[in-house]
């Protein structure tokens, strides 16, 4: 691994285009009479078919930028664009066509609907896509073909988020965001899960955003950009990647 | 079915029993809508049937005797189109198999049928025929209730002779659908009966050759809506006749109850269901605040996913179009049925020649478009809150509820007596404002309905009690044909059991207070009557002054006069001689306008000695005595009424009062399930929302009735505040009904016992317990082991 530079460093994707590029971003939050800057000048380009893991403690920001990158928040300052859309000035139409197309979200404690089965919490996302994918292939991809009519309940953690991974991806989105993926789970099962999005990122080509508070997961990164108090204070390159199975926490 | 329809379905059943209890508040009021507006448009439409068929009059004219041709002269007033003159006589009947003499009214029809005014529809045999002349078509109610068909006979006392009469047929008219008895308030097909007789007959009998004593009429459309000036020409023109009365249709008796009870469903039909929908839409919007809270972590994922607001708004939308749905459903086949049995009760009273309870589509539209409308009024907020959710705040935790101090806390010495469980429950209320707001007002709302409707009740109660044990207490009141001198009274005093007889003098008069005036009736009672006492407001005796007249509040009111003031008063009948007389006391009444004058003073006003027009008897119990009295009573042709107190006392009992007792039921019920409703779904929400405090309570050793305690100390207090809130306006509700019924015909007293006050209470307490038992098993049913993990 490399020391990277801050920003808008070189890498070995900046021969790709940017799906994500945030550039001067900043969100303050006013909680009562005091203002918390959680987010300050973050600038930064997430490429086409990167893996990109974002990691800092808590409190450092990263929800906050995984929700601006969502098209779910917006900032109070500087700009974020989708290839050649302006998120900041989009609409709450244009952010809600953004969120069904563009990305897919795999929430750190899964957020199925616990009144739906596995199989329709993936059609949730599938019924308001333009180009969906089979949900039979991607629930056998995921490897929960047989557990396709267990509800949440019947599910144990890493199926359950596998399930929501399936979710994400049957939308066929150009960019999977996720928000620490494997935070709810035990060690072993967290690794099937990275392993998982990684092939994701792989095989599939799709752009991977994780966000964790766990070091040991950027090993498997292309990039890792590390936060603290809201700023990005070093953005490294990983020209050799760790498989998800030799990775260690 | 999209997968969103699913959830939203699967959603629902989760949530059955809040949602079937909003579902059936929900119901109720479109039950009430659907029979009410339903039995509306089954009586509109039955009388207006019935009385283009049988050609209703527009005004009655009741008068001594005139010659035919004298009441022709009528058509001459522009505006009257038809008259038919007729001889209408009250009658005794005399029924072999029956005891005591009957009461009776004969009407004269033409001899042959042809059209006429109030024509009769016949329900068994025939018309009269060239046969006979005594033949007699019975109205169908007495026949059915005596057990009499075509080719009886029953004899009546006409004109002081004992008549034997053929009956041909059974009939209806219109202008007696509601069939009172003279004073009565409620039909009694028991003891009052109409008879029709043929022209000829009854101008022989009662020797009117050529000459009748009433006239209906007819008036241009133009005049049916305001008859009055053109009755006062009616009456101008036949006054030296004596007129004694002219009724315009809607002053009519049968036509005015009918008329009275289709407006009041007319305006119940809007009134009860508000009420009912009021408290569903209310309820169902607390349900939905709490469904979206819980769920806005799935809201924020579904638009993370790229659901749109719309999406979002009609997805939980559609839960209220499911409860509408529901309550519709359920409210209209209810609503039918119930118009089904509320017309059947309608035709045990009123007498058409069909009644049926039809589907009506509108109606039953509307009812729908309500339940729907109400049911989405209620989840908008709910549905609004879901949309105004924006994803990223859906993500994070919610902000714990706020957990400050309340204004209670601040009476320092009063909060330290608290115990902890009531600190829990108050703060539980204060900082649940809306929920508390929504149990307080449905409790209310159940409480104030409650209480109104036994108000009523006893007030029907209470105006039988007070005019036929305070007011009236002869057990047998006979009334003459005309004004007989003092012998009728020693004759009425020496029939076999009769323990006491006082004399009664019924003038009728036209009562003249400057530019006011009525007319009505007096009566001269003798002095210290003790089986005719006028009371006051608060049931305490009145004596009659020896001279002037004592008034019944309604008239003095309509006559704008008071105590002191001086009342002109012409008798309609003898040389009909006005005289100016003081008005001295004012008495209550709520049936009909009574003026009591002494009967010697009375007498002397008509140029009368002493004067009586029926007497008014004690009788002794004895079966066997009375029945000779009766025997007796048959026997006298002076006596043209009959009424004992026992028999008006029962038939209202067996009718009004048990169709009441009925209602009154139901609306228990109604009630019922508003108190139930409101509390089991606060409750339950409550409930769900502290899963995790039930849960921890019970790790900490609390035992689970322990944990119910706290649950019930707030829903206790919502409930019993509510209801005691809707005490006083239950109370204003039936004062509104009263002031609104207080009619020349009858008023209702507005009467409070304690028991109102109890069963409205205990009621309210009542079915709120029944919930929170719900709300117990729920508690004792929780995995608490599971809501100690559950991420909130």
């Amino acid at each position: 691994m490399s020391e990277g530079l801050p920003a808008s460093a070189a890498s070995t994707f900046t021969d790709k285009p940017a799906v994500l590029s945030l550039r001067g971003v900043g969100k303050t939050f006013q909680m009562g009479e005091v203002a918390v800057e959680v987010l300050r000048d973050i600038t930064l380009d997430i490429r086409d078919g990167e893996f990109l893991v974002m990691v800092g403690p808590s409190g450092s920001g990263k929800s906050t930028i995984l929700n601006i990158l969502g098209g779910m928040d917006q900032p109070t300052v500087g700009q974020v664009a989708y290839l050649d859309q302006d998120l900041t000035t989009a609409s709450n139409a244009e952010l809600n066509q953004y969120r069904r197309e563009g990305v897919g979200f795999v929430f750190q404690f899964y957020n199925l609907v616990p009144t739906l089965t596995a199989f329709e919490n993936v059609l949730v996302s599938t019924e308001i896509a333009r180009d969906p994918l089979d949900v039979d292939d991607v629930l056998g991809k995921v490897g929960l073909a047989d557990r396709k009519h267990h509800f949440p309940s019947q599910l144990s953690g890493g199926e359950q988020q596998r399930v929501a991974i399936a979710r994400a991806l049957a939308k066929n989105p150009r960019l999977l965001l996720c928000d620490e993926p494997t935070g709810a789970l035990d060690f072993e099962t967290g690794k099937k899960v990275l392993r998982l999005l990684v092939d994701v990122n792989r095989e599939m080509g799709k752009t991977v955003l994780v966000i964790t508070h766990n070091v040991a997961i950027a090993a498997v990164a292309d990039r890792v950009v590390h936060l603290r108090s809201g700023e990005i204070v070093q953005l490294e390159e990983n020209d050799t990647p760790v498989p998800p199975e030799e990775v260690v926490w | 079915m999209s997968v969103l329809n699913r959830k939203l379905l699967r959603d629902a059943m989760h949530a059955w029993g809040l949602l079937a209890t909003i579902s059936a508040i929900m119901a109720l009021g479109i039950m009430c809508f659907i029979y009410m507006r339903s039995s509306y448009f089954n009586l509109l439409l039955a009388q207006n049937q019935y009385y283009a068929q049988g050609r209703m009059a527009d005004f009655w004219v009741d008068l001594k005797k005139a010659p035919r041709g004298e009441f022709l002269e009528l058509l001459d007033i522009p505006g009257v189109t038809e008259i038919q003159p007729r001889i209408q006589f009250a009658a005794t009947v005399d029924l072999e198999n029956v005891r005591k003499p009957l009461n009776g009214l004969v009407i004269s029809l033409p001899d042959r049928r042809r059209e006429i005014i109030n024509d009769i529809v016949l329900r068994r045999g025939s018309y009269f025929t060239e046969e006979r002349h005594n033949q007699v078509v019975v109205n169908d109610a007495f026949a059915r209730a005596r057990d009499i068909h075509p080719g009886d006979t029953v004899h009546l006392l006409l004109n002081n002779r004992r008549q034997e009469l053929v009956v041909v047929g059974t009939a209806i008219s219109c202008e007696f659908v509601y069939l009172l008895p003279p004073g009565g308030l409620a039909p009694d097909p028991q003891h009052f009966g109409v008879f029709y007789l043929k022209e000829s007959f009854a101008e022989e009998v009662f020797d009117f050759d050529g000459a009748a004593n009433q006239a209906v009429g007819r008036l241009a459309v133009q005049w049916r809506d305001q008859p009055d000036a053109l009755l006062a020409d009616i009456e101008r023109t036949l006054e030296p006749h004596g007129v004694t009365n002219v009724t315009a249709l809607k002053n009519q008796p049968s036509n005015r109850f009918i008329s009275d009870e289709i407006q009041g469903l007319g305006t119940f039909s809007t009134i009860m269901p508000a009420i009912f929908l009021t408290v569903g839409a209310l309820v169902l919007n607390v349900l939905m605040m709490r469904l979206v809270d819980q769920q806005r972590v799935v809201i924020g994922t579904l638009k993370a996913l790229g659901y749109g607001n719309v999406e979002i708004f009609a997805h939980f939308l559609k839960l209220g179009l499911i409860v509408g749905l529901i309550g519709a459903g359920l409210g209209e086949v209810l609503g039918y049925f119930m118009a089904t049995w509320v017309t059947a009760i309608y035709r045990r009273f009123y007498e058409f020649p069909a009644l049926e309870n039809y589907v009506y589509p509108g109606v039953y539209l509307t009812g729908f478009a309500i339940s729907f409308t109400c049911a989405l009024v209620g989840c908008v907020t709910g549905c609004r809150r879901a949309v105004k959710l924006r994803p990223a705040d859906a993500m994070r935790t919610a902000t714990p509820a706020k957990g400050g101090a309340i204004w209670l806390e601040r009476i320092r010495w009063l909060w330290r007596q608290l115990s902890f469980g009531w600190r829990m429950a108050l703060r539980g209320l204060f900082r649940n404002r809306r929920r508390t707001a929504v149990g307080l007002f449905s409790s209310m709302t159940g409480a104030a309905l409650l209480m109104s409707g036994l108000m009523m009740m006893q007030a029907a109660r209470y105006l039988i009690d007070f005019q036929y044990d305070y007011i009236l207490r002869s057990d047998i009141d006979l009334t003459f044909k005309n004004e007989v001198g003092r012998e009728a009274l020693l004759e009425a005093r020496h029939l076999p059991g009769v323990d006491h007889a006082e004399p009664l003098l019924a003038v009728s008069c036209t009562f003249i207070h400057g530019p006011y005036q009525r007319k009505g009736n007096v009566l001269g009672l003798q002095p210290q009557a003790r089986l005719t006492v006028p009371r006051d407001i608060d049931g305490v005796a009145l004596r009659v002054p020896e001279t002037g007249l004592m008034m019944s509040r309604k008239l003095a009111e309509l006559l704008h006069a008071e105590p002191g003031d001086l009342i002109t008063m012409r008798p309609t009948r003898g040389l009909q001689k006005a005289v100016r007389v003081p008005l001295l006391k004012v008495s209550e009444e709520f049936l009909g306008m009574s003026v009591y004058a002494d009967i010697t003073y009375l007498s002397r006003l008509i140029s009368e000695e002493f004067a009586v027009s029926g007497v008014q008897l004690e009788v002794t119990p004895e079966p066997d005595i009375q029945t000779a009295f009766y025997r007796e009573l048959k026997r006298l042709p002076v006596v043209q009424a009959v009424n004992a107190r026992e028999d008006v006392i029962h038939n209202l009992e067996e009718t009004v009062l048990k169709v009441q007792d009925t209602f009154i039921g139901l609306l228990i019920l109604f009630a019922g399930v508003i108190f139930f409703g409101s509390v089991l779904n606060a409750s339950l929400i409550n409930l769900a929302e502290r899963r995790r405090e039930v849960a921890t309570l019970r790790v900490l050793g609390y035992t689970e009735r322990q944990i119910g305690g706290f649950f019930l100390r707030e829903s206790a207090v919502v409930n019993l505040c509510g209801t005691l809130l809707g005490l006083p306006l239950g109370y204003f509700l039936a004062y509104l009904v009263s002031v609104s019924y207080d009619t020349e015909m009858f008023r209702f007293p507005v009467v409070s016992p304690p028991f109102v006050w109890v069963v409205t209470v205990v009621t309210g307490v009542g079915f709120g317990l029944l919930a929170h038992l719900v709300v117990e098993r729920q508690i004792r049913r929780m995995n608490w082991l599971e809501a100690l993990q559950v991420k909130e």
